[in-house]
């Protein structure tokens, strides 16, 4: 396994480096205990909505750097609905690949930057805060988002997920089938109770592999 | 600058002098060794030459020592062999949070099969806690595993004292040491230490890779876990290179002709080495037992706000090689188990940085680590909003 030439050049000279001090959003995911987090400021153009100038910081591994530096690459000088489009695969594509144990540094750089749009649209008054309640649909987007490290895709899309179940009182049950000696065992079950504990209304989360 | 290794914990550059010895043994001198033929009795010849020469080393006889192909080979075939041989006699097996890996999932595995664990807590040094070890033994506990220098953090467990408990209880239980990071780095009599078997390797001590040896008490019963030919040993069936043989025995008479001088010439460079980074980097933390008390090739240190895996791509662009402790390097995704069981946190876990250092590294190499690190540490730090967090409330 090993990282492409370009993901290197980003990690040793990342674009976009620093807080911006006139942001007019903002956004930090990721959490230390993880051992990645990421910081991301917009300054978006309130009239034309274009991300003029856009800054990250990112306490993390060489891919976390080099994913946070080629997003912010690529989202700066689009509008914020075009940003929004961007996704972890372009991103790691626009990296020349990343190994999959690797690829959810670059989700976690797309849903940093979405996250600040969000920000950005809420102060803005363009979208008002969801209110939507604690589902099974919102639970299944949620674990749609968490890859599986061996090959870089996500819990859904590889059918992984065996049985949801949500009940009245926050209480989320999720059955993931996973070899008996598969070595990311430990770190699924951390990501998908770490990522589920986030959701509105979650009181615990069950993860049964 | 030449490349810079310093991660001996894996695995060490070969000595000259071990390649050379090894080589006549790839040519002409291939033979496996056999009676009456003279190329057989003179291979068996060296290889009785070799063995004594290893055997004395750690002050065991030669007919103790048992080659196999590797240190983890050597772990199993003591845990294994030594469970299938003596399962009759009892149930009960212990070993320590902070062992390794070899030893975790041998355990694991007979925990499976029916034989009841004991993993003994560590404090935050990772010295295991003896007064636990004391309590928890018992008539039917048949076998104590530990780790002599640990492969995170270099503490040495006592193992006199290990053994001691074991005679004053009530257990009969052997002694089983994985020595693979403290052999020739650390003085070993497996007599005076009380050492019922022991696993040794040749690569750690810049010897060849594939070869490394299991030395076990006589008296002590233990099945052999590979069935086949037996050509050079019947506890390790099949043939062994006779060449790493050789050559495992050249590191060893280079590792101990002058034992003493060797391990403090690499204990001061790992002292100088941790000094000079906690002199020069703000914000790093020592893991594990004082100098003392730990091997002497092991600095392990984390450093505060920044994340392992990045420190270490960044010193490999200087071609500086060194091990991390943290989740994103790691085989699972997850923090290191050493570093939690001492009681770490998460960040401190994927913050940390094992050196490891070898007779062949010298003060001007660890110099350039130093001034590289100091700059790769600022510079990851700048990049860091955990940092930006920190300046912003400590203004």
């Amino acid at each position: 396994m090993q990282y492409s030439q370009k993901v290197l050049d980003h990690f040793m000279k990342p674009h976009n480096l620093g807080k911006l001090e006139n942001a007019n959003a903002e956004a930090t995911e990721g959490s230390p205990a993880c051992g990645d987090q990421v910081s991301i400021w917009l300054q978006v153009n309130d009239e034309t909505q274009i991300i003029e100038d856009i800054g990250f910081l990112s306490y993390g591994c060489a891919s976390n750097i080099a994913t946070a530096s080629i997003i912010t690459d690529m989202a700066k000088g689009k509008t914020i609905d075009e940003a929004k489009a961007l996704s972890w695969k372009e991103a790691a594509e626009e990296l020349d690949g990343l190994p999959p144990v690797k690829m959810h540094c670059s989700v976690l750089a797309v849903d940093t930057l979405r996250k600040a749009i969000k920000n950005y649209e809420l102060s803005h008054k363009l979208i008002t805060e969801d209110k939507a309640g604690l589902s099974k649909e919102r639970v299944l987007a949620e674990l749609a988002t968490i890859l599986y490290p061996k090959v870089g895709e996500d819990l859904i899309s590889l059918k992984m997920v065996k049985y949801v179940g949500v009940d009245e009182n926050g209480i989320v049950t999720v059955d993931i089938d996973l070899p008996k000696f598969d070595q990311f065992r430990g770190n699924i079950a951390d990501e998908v109770k770490e990522h589920l504990e986030k959701l509105p209304d979650v009181k615990e989360v069950h993860v049964n592999l | 600058m030449k490349p810079i290794y310093m991660n001996n914990c894996i695995t060490s550059q070969p000595a000259p002098e071990v390649v050379d010895a090894m080589l006549p043994y790839l040519r002409e001198k291939f033979q496996f060794p056999e009676n009456f033929i003279k190329t057989g009795t003179e291979r068996a010849n060296e290889l009785s030459i070799f063995k004594e020469i290893i055997a004395e080393s750690i002050n065991a006889q030669p007919a103790g020592l048992h080659f196999t192909s590797s240190g983890t080979e050597a772990n199993n075939l003591a845990i294994k062999g030594y469970l299938s041989a003596n399962a009759h006699r009892g149930n009960h097996i212990i070993c320590s949070v902070v062992d390794y890996p070899d030893i975790l999932t041998n355990a694991a595995y007979f925990e499976e099969s029916g034989f009841e664990v004991t993993y003994l807590r560590c404090d935050e040094y990772a010295f295991i806690d003896l007064d636990e070890l004391q309590e928890e033994l018992r008539a039917d506990t048949i076998l104590v595993m530990t780790t002599l220098a640990n492969h995170t953090v270099g503490t040495l467990q006592d193992v006199k004292t290990i053994s001691q408990l074991i005679r004053d209880s009530a257990s009969e239980a052997a002694l089983f040491v994985d020595a693979c990071q403290a052999y020739g780095r650390y003085a070993i009599d497996v007599e005076e230490m009380g050492i019922d078997m022991m696993s040794i390797s040749a690569h750690k001590i810049h010897g060849p890779q594939g070869i490394g040896a299991l030395y076990i008490r006589s008296g002590i019963s233990i099945a052999p876990t590979k069935h086949g030919v037996n050509r050079i040993d019947p506890l390790s069936t099949g043939g062994l290179s006779i060449a790493n043989i050789a050559g495992f025995a050249k590191a060893v008479e280079l590792a101990f002709s002058d034992f003493d001088e060797n391990v403090k010439y690499i204990r001061e460079l790992s002292r100088y080495l941790c000094e000079s980074i906690e002199r020069k980097i703000p914000y790093t933390m020592l893991n594990g037992a004082p100098c003392e008390y730990r091997v002497a090739h092991n600095v392990n240190i984390s450093f505060d706000f920044i994340e392992g895996e990045a420190i270490m791509m960044m010193l490999d662009q200087y071609d500086i090689n060194v091990a991390t402790g943290s989740a994103c390097f790691s085989e699972g995704l997850q923090a290191n188990y050493i570093m939690m069981a001492m009681g770490r946190n998460h960040e401190q876990s994927h913050s940390s940085m094992k050196f490891t250092l070898s007779r062949y590294n010298t003060r001007a190499e660890v110099d350039y680590v130093v001034e590289k690190l100091t700059e790769i540490v600022a510079e990851l730090r700048r990049r860091s909003p955990l940092y930006l967090d920190f300046l912003e409330k400590n203004k």
